[in-house]
């Protein structure tokens, strides 16, 4: 040890001297120090242990003393025995099992039964016969054996999905973990990373230990990435972790509950969780298209180069990696995890930043290998969707109504049915931002405030429209230039530019329809009541008019 | 296990027929199967049913007959055999895929029951019917295992026909003859595999909409259907000749859960190849609306299924359940999900269609 036993003794009184404890305590030393491992910056990490069964807390007090930090922690002998009797539960357990035992509940067991004691020797040994360190080691052994094999199948994974540098780097931390498997078997359970060097070192001559500085320490350069990724696997196997062969016939593609495919006239959206949406590109989309649960890898990837996109793999990495799919291996589930350094599961990329976020179908991919997360929950995304589509069919059918109004001289109707105009228009510039639920009409130009652009020239235009009123046909001529100049602005700024013209022909009033029932599957799916009474009427009359005779519809079309 | 019956089960190597036959001889019964043309019999795991034609012990006695002929097609020998030697029979012939005529439906499930009827009053027979629990026509809400005629309106001639052959089952109970009427809802794999030896009927619908076919259909988000595990309708069937005294002139319904239209379109939209299809109003459906190629679909295949798309009924079961010795199912989207699952495994379902540029891609490629 760095430190000798006085050193210890005198830090260890001038720690006790400064925190009120209960009387008759064990202490230990424990840690990197107690490992035989640290250096002069290193913490002093004591262990007070209290006689007694009722909890103590376990925040951590820490003191500078001698230029040292020093951290003391309290425990009961309760606390302690509770920690040793649940790992002691998982002995002879199988590796997937051992494997889900909690990193910190291993560190806290392992220090205690590495560590240096102080303070009451006949305390700590009697805490510490309820798990036998060689127990203890074989569990360690098997649970850092299980994170290697996790590791080593999902780098098998990432190469057979041509993702090479990705590969190479859960191959190395496979190799680690390895590595502290076959210590762990050696009898050195210290589970940090940090002390991984000197841990092997203390394996001298072994040459496995020589083998793996080679490997781990190689460089490979260009075209190299795979073979260096090949030495790391079968290292990995020959440090006594088995089944890691790289055979990528055992990987097979699967299922994530609660992640499901909704189109949205041409546009593909992914909801996870029934909260994150992503959007697709075309790329990503006909990928995406291509996967069957159940099939093997290696056909998903034959058959995603078919569609011709470049670097399928790369693709199918990334929904591994957001946790859209799953890649098993024979049906087990593959779970790669650097203990110690990050949590388990699936990661979420930063939401994409376009504005508006949303257009007629949906949110536009930014580009073709999108697969972007929208800034907004699934049921609002939903909901401002179908409150965009209702804004632009408002707008229509308004259009229509204003121009009978001016042609028969009704200038009050073409008031209000103008005013009906722009707020369409409005709805659908703050739906397509994700505002929702809107705003009510009265307040909808006041809110343009809630934009992070203000669009200062349709609120402008907005204005006019809301206070002109045509009273001859001079002034209709001009108010219908201006509502269309607002049109085409909102429309600029809303990315409705593809919103169908729903009154022109039988085709667009069609996609216009089936826009809306694409949103409604979405929305049943999400358990949202849609959110207007409007396109409810819409979609459950299936497009036809109230007032209309009965397949005059069809025929006017 | 009652002592081993000699029992005659008609359309043997049908789904449900060759996995009651299966049943039935692992039960220790003798067990003779009436076939049409298929001389061999394949359980619904797929394998073979043990059969031969001379009564070996341990095989079905494969009969070759026709229930729509009188007395089953059989020459008087076989007849008469069967008439003395028999302690039951189970009545599974029929025809149940849809877009037959109706005279075709008629002469198997009404007619063929008629004929069944014949054979079982010979020797006072004790006769289980395999019925339909979709007798009750479109009827919505709790439908009831003791009613029949109601007035219903029917689907399709196949329920109709299976009404029909029900009432002349009625008829004849009426006239002391033991029976017992077993109504199935839609057939589908396996409770624990969903695996399913035949895809018909809801696997073509399912077919269809899943590669895109055709995108819309007309129906309810809360309509809804009942699918019963196979095996759990054989069990049932099996479980009755075990107990047919007790069993004597009920009706049950071996049903299992309720998969809604909405389950439909959330589970189809957990498979990245699937389509999901749109749900239009039915009112307001107009087959004209559809693509050249997505009507001939409609009116070829999907339109016979079209009023179970907004049909909700749920089916009582409360007699089934003395006889039954498995839990009904009770989680309808898990089983779809299984089902679905198993179809894809079996590359019935899944296989990816390229799109349109792929496909002239290729082409150009060629």
């Amino acid at each position: 040890m760095i430190l000798d036993e006085a050193e210890i003794s005198s830090l260890a009184a001038e720690t006790l001297e400064r925190i009120g404890h209960p009387r008759s305590v064990a202490l230990i030393l424990e840690g990197s120090i107690a490992e035989g491992f640290g250096n002069s910056r290193s913490d002093i990490d004591f262990l007070l242990i209290a006689d007694q069964e009722a909890d103590l807390p376990t925040m951590p007090t820490i003191f500078f003393i001698a230029g040292r930090r020093v951290e003391i922690r309290t425990r009961s002998v309760g606390q302690i025995v509770d920690h040793l009797h649940e790992v002691n539960g998982y002995v002879g357990h199988t590796p997937r099992r051992v494997a889900t035992l909690d990193e910190h509940l291993l560190n806290r067991c392992q220090r205690l039964l590495r560590a240096h004691v102080v303070y009451r020797p006949d305390l700590v040994e009697k805490v510490r016969d309820h798990l036998a360190y060689d127990d203890f080691a074989v569990v360690m052994t098997t649970w850092w054996a299980e994170h290697a094999r996790q590791s080593i199948r999902h780098s098998i994974a990432l190469l057979a999905l041509d993702q090479v540098e990705s590969a190479a780097v859960w191959a190395r931390a496979g190799l680690q973990q390895a590595a502290k498997s076959y210590l762990a078997r050696h009898g050195e359970t210290y589970i940090e990373p940090k002390w991984l060097s000197l841990q092997l070192d203390r394996l001298v001559g072994d040459p496995l230990v020589e083998r793996y500085w080679q490997t781990i320490n190689a460089e490979p350069g260009a075209g190299e990435e795979i073979e260096h990724t090949r030495d790391c696997i079968r290292l990995v196997a020959d440090l006594g972790v088995p089944g890691c062969a790289e055979d990528p016939q055992r990987l097979v593609v699967a299922r994530v509950p609660a992640v499901t495919t909704w189109q949205i006239d041409d546009q593909v959206h992914l909801v996870r969780d029934r909260r994150d949406v992503f959007v697709l590109g075309d790329a990503a989309t006909r990928v995406w298209r291509r996967i069957v649960w159940g099939r093997p890898l290696a056909a998903l990837m034959a058959d995603a180069e078919r569609t011709g996109v470049a670097d399928p793999g790369e693709l199918i990495a990334a929904y591994l990696r957001y946790g859209l799919i799953r890649i098993t291996w024979q049906g087990a589930p593959i779970s790669p995890r650097i203990p110690m350094a990050a949590p388990l599961g699936p990661i979420t990329p930063a939401p994409a930043t376009s504005s508006p976020i949303l257009g007629v179908a949906g949110a536009e991919p930014p580009h073709p290998r999108a697969i972007a997360l929208l800034p907004l929950p699934a049921p609002r995304f939903a909901a401002a969707a179908m409150a965009l589509m209702w804004g632009n069919f408002m707008i229509e059918n308004a259009l229509e109504d204003l121009q009978g109004a001016l042609d028969r001289e009704q200038w009050r109707v073409a008031a209000l049915t103008t005013a009906r105009a722009v707020n369409g228009g409005l709805r659908a510039l703050l739906s397509a931002h994700g505002v929702s639920p809107l705003p009510p009409d009265p307040e909808l130009l006041h809110r343009l405030d809630l934009l992070p652009d203000g669009h200062s020239h349709i609120r402008l235009l907005a204005e006019r429209l809301y206070a002109t009123v045509a009273t001859t046909e001079e002034d209709a001529r001009l108010l219908l230039t201006l509502l269309r100049e607002y049109v085409t602005n909102i429309r600029k700024a809303s990315g409705g530019g593809a919103f169908p013209s729903s009154f022109d022909s039988a085709d667009g009033w069609q996609r216009t329809l089936d826009i809306g029932y694409d949103l409604l599957r979405l929305g049943a799916y999400l358990d949202q009541q849609l959110p207007l009474d409007e396109a409810q009427d819409l979609l459950s009359s299936g497009g036809v008019q109230p007032h209309a005779r009965a397949g005059a519809a069809a025929q006017e079309t | 296990m009652s002592k081993p019956k000699r029992i005659l089960v008609t359309g043997a190597a049908g789904l449900v027929g060759a996995e009651v036959c299966a049943r039935l001889l692992k039960a220790g019964h003798r067990v003779s199967g009436l076939v049409h043309h298929t001389r061999v019999l394949v359980a619904n795991s797929g394998r073979g049913v043990a059969s031969s034609t001379d009564d070996r012990a341990g095989t079905v006695r494969l009969v070759t007959g026709d229930v729509t002929v009188p007395r089953l097609g059989l020459d008087d020998d076989t007849w008469t055999d069967l008439a003395n030697g028999l302690d039951l029979i189970v009545h599974s012939a029929a025809i149940t895929d849809f877009g037959h005529p109706r005279e075709v439906y008629q002469a198997i499930n009404t007619t063929g029951t008629a004929h069944v009827l014949e054979l079982a009053r010979e020797r006072s027979t004790p006769l289980v019917h395999v019925s339909t629990a979709y007798v009750c026509g479109e009827r919505d809400g709790m439908i009831l295992e003791s009613q029949l005629d109601v007035g219903q309106r029917f689907g399709n001639p196949y329920e109709e026909s299976k009404l029909a052959a029900e009432q002349l089952v009625r008829k004849a109970a009426a006239e002391s003859l033991p029976t017992v009427v077993i109504r199935p809802s839609v057939v589908v794999g396996a409770a624990r595999t969903g695996a399913v030896r035949d895809f018909k009927n809801l696997y073509v619908v399912l077919k269809l909409l899943s590669e895109g076919r055709i995108g819309s259909i007309p129906g309810y988000f809360d309509a809804c259907v009942d699918l019963v595990p196979v095996d759990h309708v054989a069990a049932l069937i099996t479980a009755v000749a075990d107990d047919i005294d007790r069993a004597s002139n009920r009706t049950l319904h071996a049903v299992g859960s309720s998969v809604r239209m909405r389950d439909i379109s959330d589970v189809l939209a957990e498979y990245p190849s699937f389509h999901v299809p749109r749900y239009i109003a039915p009112a307001n459906f107009d087959p004209a609306m559809l693509s050249d190629l997505e009507r001939a679909y409609w009116h070829r295949v999907m339109s016979l299924y079209e009023s179970y798309f907004r049909r909700q009924q749920h089916f009582d079961d409360t007699a089934a359940a003395g006889f039954r010795r498995h839990k009904r199912l009770p989680n309808g989207p898990n089983h779809l999900r299984r089902i679905i699952d198993y179809a894809v495994r079996a590359g019935y379902l899944g296989a990816p269609l390229p799109s349109v540029a792929e496909a002239l891609s290729r082409a150009s490629q060629r």
